[in-house]
């Protein structure tokens, strides 16, 4: 069962808005998907490996910056050549 | 001569040979899409530069200079991969102003062969959706039934290819993204083997199963665009070494099992031209058997943890303060401001970031995700059985024909379940292509194919094999 409030809190953890329409919309289908993806939890998978990446650290490229020329930032708001974002505190 | 229903060959082979010119070819195309754009709506944004690098090829070869095997030929891209200095919005506000400083690997593959970006393509809002109907830029619609869904989420791709608006395209498949509106608007759509293409430049929505394929009208063109952004790349970590070379090529007695629980939950017409395209297949020589994929059951349940799980951390980086739209930061508290810009994210994006963090919660993680995992092993363990036994194996790509746009858009669940047959490839990573198999009312129907990991070459083979015999190829009246 998923609760109004449960989706209320994760809409909050993932930093979305929703509005009260959305709330009671979202609750519901969000509910029939959870019901659905419940098929997961009737396997029998102990002796099943989760597939896991092949590719070791020493395959990487080395970790060094490559910048981009010109201005790639899509914002105008802006002070003293940085950007400017919502207060901290 | 209308040169825009010309293909990839004959516009590079006319370009070179001076029969005539790119920059006429690309005239002729944007004269098309503006006439059948009203109607189909594929495009978010056609190139303003298109025509003058066409010019540039001209001259090229006017001077003797080299040009490359898609020389001239105009390449739609999805807007969900890069694009250096045209917009790549993800068909989502959150994007609406972003213009990359860099072209996608695949992209700068396909200028470094001569191709010209003729514009960027509808999709479904960061690629999730199986119709296109949930964009910013509006639904894109069927060429074959402009009432109906091209399918998605690269529904742009392949409506813009089967309305002669280009000539090949680039889409992305998550979880049947290329195939699926490949089947819908009866082109020719191939997701390759995970790290045979990379992905660098491609918004990530599921990175573990994503990756971007080509779109063309015949198996030749998928070919060639196939041959040109294949290959390993520095940027993209996941990619395996090597730079494969695909050909086409008239290959006889391939084994071929048809897969009942893909056929199973398809519609009686659909299920009809398989069970036909199968006998085409048959009298071509293949010993085609029907056989048995169990873990397709699963499959669904699976796809949809992990796409909405990855989906939910790869979305969070969107916080509207270094590229986005115009709302202003003043006035606003830290979290407060990042929840009120992200509520701009559409539907069906909002919904699938929400279930990701829920299947992801302490406590459900072992219950979802692990789970889903483990269905992944256990889908490609059977799978690598089956091709020890059988080099394609075949049923339809979509169970179902391309249905009225709005008919499921507020039944989420009844929507994902018509991704059934195209995820499994996704999961397993291995690659499957939709070739189209012909029509029923007058809508298209596709055919899957799917080979093991790194077998594209037998996929393609069964998949000329198939277009030269069942000759179903043609373009809708627009």
């Amino acid at each position: 069962m998923v609760t109004k409030e449960e989706v209320k809190h994760l809409s909050w953890l993932v930093r979305i808005d929703l509005s009260d329409d959305e709330l009671e919309r979202y609750t519901l289908q969000i509910e029939e998907i959870i019901k659905y993806l419940d098929k997961l939890d009737n396997i029998q998978l102990e002796h099943v490996k989760p597939i896991v990446a092949k590719k070791r650290l020493s395959d990487l490229r080395p970790d060094e910056p490559a910048g981009f020329e010109g201005n790639v930032l899509g914002t105008k708001y802006r002070k003293d050549g940085f950007v400017k974002g919502p207060r901290m505190v | 001569m209308a040169l825009y229903t010309l293909d990839s060959r004959q516009v590079a082979a006319g370009v070179k040979g001076r029969e005539f010119s790119a920059e006429e070819y690309i005239y002729q195309l944007l004269e098309r899409i503006e006439k059948v754009e009203p109607k189909v709506n594929a495009f978010v944004s056609v190139s303003k530069e298109a025509l003058d690098e066409a010019r540039v090829i001209d001259k090229k070869i006017r001077d003797g200079e080299q040009v490359g095997a898609l020389a001239g030929v105009a390449v739609s891209i999805k807007d969900n991969i890069c694009t250096k200095g045209i917009k790549t919005t993800c068909a989502s506000k959150m994007l609406e102003t972003f213009v990359p400083p860099y072209d996608a690997t695949v992209v700068k593959r396909l200028r470094d062969v001569g191709a010209i970006v003729i514009g960027k393509v509808n999709l479904d809002e960061f690629a999730m959706g199986s119709t296109t109907e949930f964009s910013r830029y509006g639904a894109t619609r069927n060429p074959w039934d402009v009432s109906r869904v091209p399918g998605g989420s690269s529904g742009g791709s392949a409506a813009s290819v089967a309305a002669l608006e280009c000539t090949v395209s680039l889409g992305s498949d998550t979880g049947g993204s290329v195939r699926c509106p490949a089947s819908f608007c009866s082109t020719v759509g191939l997701k390759p083997t995970y790290g045979l293409i990379s992905r660098y430049g491609l918004v990530s929505y599921a990175n573990s199963i994503e990756q971007i394929g080509p779109i063309g009208r015949t198996v030749s063109d998928v070919v060639l665009v196939l041959n040109a952004i294949a290959g390993a790349d520095e940027n993209d970590h996941t990619t395996v070494g090597g730079k494969p070379a695909h050909s086409l090529r008239q290959r006889k007695g391939l084994r071929v099992g048809f897969v009942r629980e893909f056929i199973e939950g398809a519609e009686p017409r659909v299920a009809k031209v398989i069970h036909k395209a199968a006998d085409t297949l048959a009298k071509q020589g293949c010993g085609c058997e029907e056989t048995s994929l169990a873990s397709v059951q699963y499959a669904l349940a699976s796809y949809y943890t992990i796409a909405m799980a990855e989906a939910s951390s790869n979305l969070a980086r969107y916080d509207n303060v270094r590229y986005g739209f115009d709302l202003d930061p003043e006035g606003y508290e830290w979290n407060s401001y990042f929840a009120k810009a992200r509520s701009n994210f559409g539907e069906e994006v909002k919904r699938r970031v929400i279930v990701g963090s829920y299947v992801l919660s302490s406590g459900y993680y072992g219950k979802y995700y692990l789970k889903a995992q483990q269905v992944r092993s256990l889908i490609k363990r059977e799978l690598k059985a089956l091709f020890k036994k059988y080099d394609i194996l075949i049923g339809p790509t979509m169970p179902i024909l391309p249905f009225e746009i709005g008919e499921k858009i507020a039944d989420p669940l009844r929507m994902y379940l018509v991704d059934i047959n195209t995820v499994v490839a996704n999961l397993a990573g291995m690659p499957a292509m939709s070739v189209p198999a012909g029509f029923t009312d007058g809508l298209p129907v596709g055919l899957q194919i799917m080979a093991d990991e790194f077998q594209e070459q037998t996929m393609l083979d069964a998949a000329y094999l198939f277009e030269q015999a069942a000759k179903v190829q043609r373009s809708p009246d627009l």
